[in-house]
């Protein structure tokens, strides 16, 4: 039964060369001009080194978890899609309903000021 | 049919004080017409049992539920348990209930002017009191029994905490403490002789009549009894037991220690011949040994230690622990003439104890100390107050034809029969009564006056309270026969001798 | 195409949460649309929304429906445990507004969290699935969690909510573990149906997996109630906790969390009763011991309450062990009845207590017996309760559940539970010789008794002493409630 296996394994062998090609030939072909900052390894804005307790804003913590929340609940939206004219009417008035509290959280959020950077 | 069997007159007896409780609350503040209104229940209380009383020839007498019982009544409580509100009065309890009316009338009056604060807060508690201990000797469904058997620490706890004096919120949580720990062990027995009736015959109750048919394998009788005893040992107090007994005493404004001496006790003794003894005979017997000599050590130890206090109150309040003894000595003999003998000085010892803790109490308002080394000459003094404390002193150490006489007579008497040797060492115990009692009475009445108090003497209404619990004691004394003819029936049904 | 058939649904069960849950949302709403300032009127909206569920609720008494396919059931048993969840929550917004007020912290979000606390735990009495079982929890966790730390600017609150949500997760991960292993050994997650599966094999008390998932469901519950030795977190939490959040946690969780715990043991695992019977034994004895002797040694009082609440976990246990209908039928009358004399007994420590959670010391009460008298004597009545003398609603519910034990002859687990109500009553009584017996230390204004408060306190009150002197009809209703199950 291993045969079903094969094109995931495919799969795997296709993904890892285009990844290794990928590394290899922009190594090779790629012009280098290296600084400090291009070689530090991680470089989002963020001090590499440095004391581990530097405190974020709460800003942002708030935003991922908003980010978190409504991202998740799309990931419902799917499977719905997927089946919506087998659901019919009864799916998509539970969607509708779905849809209606995650808008209800919008609301609150945004009222909230959540949603403001400043 | 009696007037009296037309009303529900045993529930009167316990909710009228209740009831008074509510009169209460509009002159909560005003001391001087709350008071006459608290003692006006209280005489109300003491007129219907003494009508009972006089009227207990015409009562329904023998019924057929409830065998020697004078009056019943029964209602369902809480049928999903089985529980029924049954009340019945029989001879002790119609006894108990007298001494409590009377005594209650005798509290409310010796505390006329010495609660100063507070008064309607004391007179309620006073009145649930009443109501109470009313309930634990009218009651004859266990579980109400129980209630009762609460209900009346609580207003005690407050009284002794809040108008106390001395190490009053120690020895008030002490009191309770050990009241309280005694009791929810009989609690779980209750409950279990409750499942085990329900078991062998199908029947959910808590009613004595009832669960006395119970048949209970001799193990098993042991245990319940040793809950049910613990409770009421601790009550009585028996020897180890009774440490709560001369704190809760001595801390006690009067009022609270002449209820406590004379009801409270009782409730412990009436409890072990009502409940105790009946539903388990034969482990009582078997225990019998256990209770003379706790009873024996509870006389000899009381009086010794009586002798050596310095506090008057404490000293009566050993003293209460050695006259228990001997109720507890009728109650183990089991046997008519004890056993009546016992009864009689449960009401005896309430009556005496009660007036030397009044006594104390004047005293006290007066000097504003108990100390025995405080006193001496009164006698000289205030003659009228001193009379009575003689009185009292000489109806405590057992004088013949005093109240306290017949009823440690009879205890002897009928243990005499049973098992000389207790009598003999019981004996031993009036002796050492004797001789704490005369080193009382010539230290404060006799001896040569030690410092100035200028002591006014007793007021009209002293007179009053002294002279009523005076005019009970020398009755009994001389002639406890109706007394004793009330006791007869129920004591002949108790120990098995038939009506 | 063919369509997918969507079977019927009938909503009756849940009806009571989808109102409640519809109700939260709006008042959500309505909270951040309207101008900042009072929220009073959101309580009375909430109180006046709770009242109707109860309505609801009550209206649904009698009836046994299950819906979902046997995900969730509506039967006396929800029914009566429901009502205990909307009446420790009515009572919690009555006496939340003015504490809020003076903690400064009267955010409008309290309301709508506590409606959802509710539906949490309306959705774990009726849940007969352990996956309903565990959103039920879930929803309910999640909410107490910012209950507990509600108070922003209050360390104790912070360290209060965060506390509960650290060690909730880690009971969450047993209980869930729990589950899953009991799903793993019997190949559902109805409860019913775990019942028929475990009642037919053949020797189910030897099947590890399925023992080991009770084992952990029962550590994950008992987190939930609070039984020794999984208690640690209660005293820091209630303690820390805004004190009407304090009274909502120990009376209404505490009660879902029983209820679930019953139906799982009782309706899903009746033929491993004798295993964890045991268990419940050792930690009924251990739940009563520790809080009991604990308590004894707390100034602090809502610690204190804290301890002794652990202990009333105990007792309800009790009931559990015994497992037969008197003790099941009591811990139903012991929750119900708790809920009102504690969450009473936390009203007046409002009362008492000053700004920013001070004054909460036993020794705070001292003198409160002659300065205002009627709230001392609602406390007294309330520790009377508490202590379980009669006749008041503690007593009879305390003497159910012994009499539960006694009949299973569980004869040395009713009296330590005796002796433990012993004990208990000293440091009951201690409050009492400190409003009656003691004076007070310093002068200082006393907390007006706005009316919601006053009337909460009227419906403890009631409810400590009716059901202590005519137990009856609640009785009734407690033996209905358990007869199905």
């Amino acid at each position: 039964m291993l045969g079903a296996y094969l094109p995931i394994l495919l799969l795997v062998i296709v993904a890892v060369g285009f990844g290794l090609c990928s590394l290899v030939f922009s190594s090779l072909i790629g012009p280098k001009k290296i600084s400090a900052l291009k070689l530090s390894p991680y470089e989002s804005g963020c001090e590499p080194v440095g004391t581990a307790r530097e405190r974020f804003s709460i800003k942002f913590y708030l935003i991922a978890m908003l980010f978190i929340l409504f991202d998740i609940e799309a990931v419902f939206l799917y499977p719905w899609a997927i089946l919506y004219k087998k659901l019919g009417v009864f799916g998509l008035v539970e969607m509708g309903l779905f849809i209606v509290i995650l808008f209800v959280g919008y609301i609150y959020v945004w009222k909230k000021g959540a949603l403001e950077w400043e | 049919m009696h007037v009296l069997t037309e009303y529900p007159i045993l529930t009167i007896l316990i909710f009228l004080p209740l009831a008074g409780c509510l009169l209460l609350l509009p002159v909560w503040n005003c001391r001087v017409s709350a008071r006459p209104i608290a003692l006006g229940v209280a005489l109300l209380e003491l007129a219907l049992s003494v009508w009972l009383y006089v009227s207990r020839q015409d009562l329904p007498g023998v019924q057929t539920k409830l065998p020697g019982y004078l009056l019943s009544q029964d209602a369902p409580w809480i049928p999903s348990f089985g529980i029924r509100y049954t009340l019945g009065l029989d001879g002790i309890s119609l006894l108990m209930v007298m001494l409590t009316a009377f005594t209650f009338c005798m509290a409310l009056l010796v505390s006329w002017n010495s609660i100063k604060e507070k008064t309607g807060l004391f007179l309620t508690l006073m009145l649930t009191m009443e109501a109470g201990i009313m309930g634990v000797f009218l009651a004859l469904d266990l579980a109400l029994f129980y209630l009762f058997w609460e209900v009346m620490l609580i207003p005690m706890f407050f009284m002794i905490g809040i108008w106390g004096h001395g190490r009053k919120i120690y020895s008030t949580i002490k009191f309770f403490l050990f009241t309280m720990f005694g009791s929810l062990l009989m609690l779980l027995a209750i409950i279990f002789l409750h499942l085990l009736h329900a078991q062998q015959t199908g029947l959910a109750t808590f009613g004595l009549h009832d669960l006395l048919k119970t048949q209970l394998p001799a193990d098993t009788q042991l245990w319940l009894f040793a809950a049910f005893f613990l409770a009421f040992a601790i009550k009585f107090p028996l020897f180890p037991l009774h440490t709560w007994l001369p704190d809760a005493h001595t801390d006690a404004p009067t009022a609270g220690s002449v209820v406590l001496a004379g009801l409270l006790l009782k409730t412990g003794s009436y409890g072990l011949i009502r409940f105790g003894y009946p539903l388990f005979p034969q482990a009582a017997q078997a225990l019998t040994p256990l209770f003379y000599t706790l009873a024996l050590i509870s006389i000899i130890y009381a009086s010794l230690v009586a002798f050596a206090q310095e506090d008057m109150k404490r000293l009566i309040a050993y003293s209460s622990i050695g006259h228990m003894g001997y109720v507890a000595i009728g109650i183990a003999a089991w046997q008519p003439v004890a056993l009546s003998g016992s009864i009689l000085q449960m009401a005896s010892h309430g009556v005496t104890t009660g007036a030397l803790f009044c006594l104390v109490g004047m005293l006290d308002e007066r000097a504003h100390t108990r100390e025995i080394a405080a006193f001496g000459g009164l006698w000289g003094n205030i003659p009228k107050y001193s009379f009575f404390f003689l009185l009292f002193s000489l109806a405590s150490l057992g004088l013949p034809g005093l109240n306290n006489f017949v009823g440690e007579f009879l205890v002897l008497t009928g243990t005499m029969k049973k098992s000389p040797l207790v009598a003999a060492l019981a004996f031993v115990g009036i002796v050492l009564t004797l001789i704490y009692t005369v080193r009382l009475v010539q230290e404060v009445l006799f001896q040569k006056e030690r410092q100035p108090l200028p002591l006014a003497d007793l007021s009209l209404r002293e007179i009053c309270i002294l002279a009523a619990f005076a005019a009970v004691a020398v009755w009994m004394g001389i002639h406890p026969a109706p007394l004793l003819d009330l006791v007869h029936a129920p004591v002949q049904l108790l120990t098995g001798g038939g009506l | 195409m063919d369509m997918i058939s969507i079977p019927v649904v009938n909503m009756t069960p849940i009806l009571p949460e989808i109102f409640l849950s519809v109700l939260a949302m709006v008042l959500l709403l309505l909270n951040v649309f309207s101008p900042s300032g009072k929220k009073s009127y959101l309580a009375y909206i909430s109180f006046i929304g709770i009242a109707a569920t109860a309505v609801l609720v009550g209206a649904g008494w009698g009836g046994h429906i299950e819906s979902f396919s046997g995900a969730v059931i509506l039967d006396n048993f929800a029914t009566f445990f429901k009502m205990i969840f909307l009446l420790a929550a009515g009572l919690t917004v009555l006496i939340s507004d003015q504490y809020m007020e003076r903690e400064e912290c009267n955010h409008g979000e309290l309301y709508p969290l506590i409606l959802f606390t509710v539906v949490g735990m309306m959705l774990m009495a009726s849940g007969t699935d352990l996956m309903t079982i565990f959103l039920g929890l879930e929803v309910m966790s999640v909410s107490l969690y910012v209950l507990a730390g509600f108070n922003r600017n209050n360390k104790k609150s912070n360290e209060a909510g965060l506390k509960y949500f650290l060690l909730g997760a880690f009971s969450t991960g047993f209980l869930l573990y729990g589950m899953a292993l009991t799903y793993g050994a019997t190949g559902t997650t109805r409860v019913y149906k775990i019942a028929s599966v475990v009642g037919q094999m053949t020797l189910p008390s030897a099947n590890i997996m399925l023992l080991a998932g009770m084992l952990l469901m029962m550590t994950g519950f008992a987190f939930k109630i609070a039984a020794a030795p999984f208690h640690m977190w209660t005293p820091d939490v209630y303690e820390g906790a805004p004190t009407p959040m304090t009274a909502f946690m120990s009376a209404g969780p505490k009660a879902a969390g029983f209820a679930a715990l019953l139906r799982i043991l009782l309706v899903a695992l009746p033929t491993l009763q004798i295993e964890w019977s045991q268990l419940l034994w050792v930690l009924a004895v251990l739940t009563m011991t520790v809080g009991n002797i604990t308590a004894l040694r707390q100034d602090n009082i809502k610690r204190m309450l804290a301890y002794s609440s652990i202990a009333h976990a105990g007792y309800a246990l009790v009931g559990l062990v015994a497992g037969n209908g008197t003790g099941t039928a009591g811990i139903l009358f012991y929750m119900l009845s708790y809920a009102f004399m504690n969450i009473g007994a936390f009203a007046i420590i409002i009362l008492v207590s000053k700004k920013g959670e001070t004054n909460g010391n036993v020794m705070d009460f001292a003198g409160l017996g002659f300065k205002r008298p009627l709230l001392a004597v609602a406390m007294t009545i309330f520790l009377f309760s508490l202590a379980g003398m009669p006749p008041t609603a503690g007593f009879i519910g305390k003497f159910y559940l012994f009499s539960g034990a006694v009949q299973k002859g569980y004869i040395w687990l009713a009296v330590i539970g005796v002796l433990n109500s012993a004990a208990s009553v000293y440091y009951y009584l201690r409050v009492m010789v400190y409003m009656y017996m003691k004076e007070p230390t310093e002068e200082f204004e006393w907390t007006q008794v706005t009316a919601p408060v006053a009337l909460a306190l009227i419906i403890s009150v009631a409810g400590s002493m009716i059901p202590g002197i005519v137990p009856s009809f609640i009785l009734e209703f407690a033996q209905q409630a358990v007869k199905l199950i």
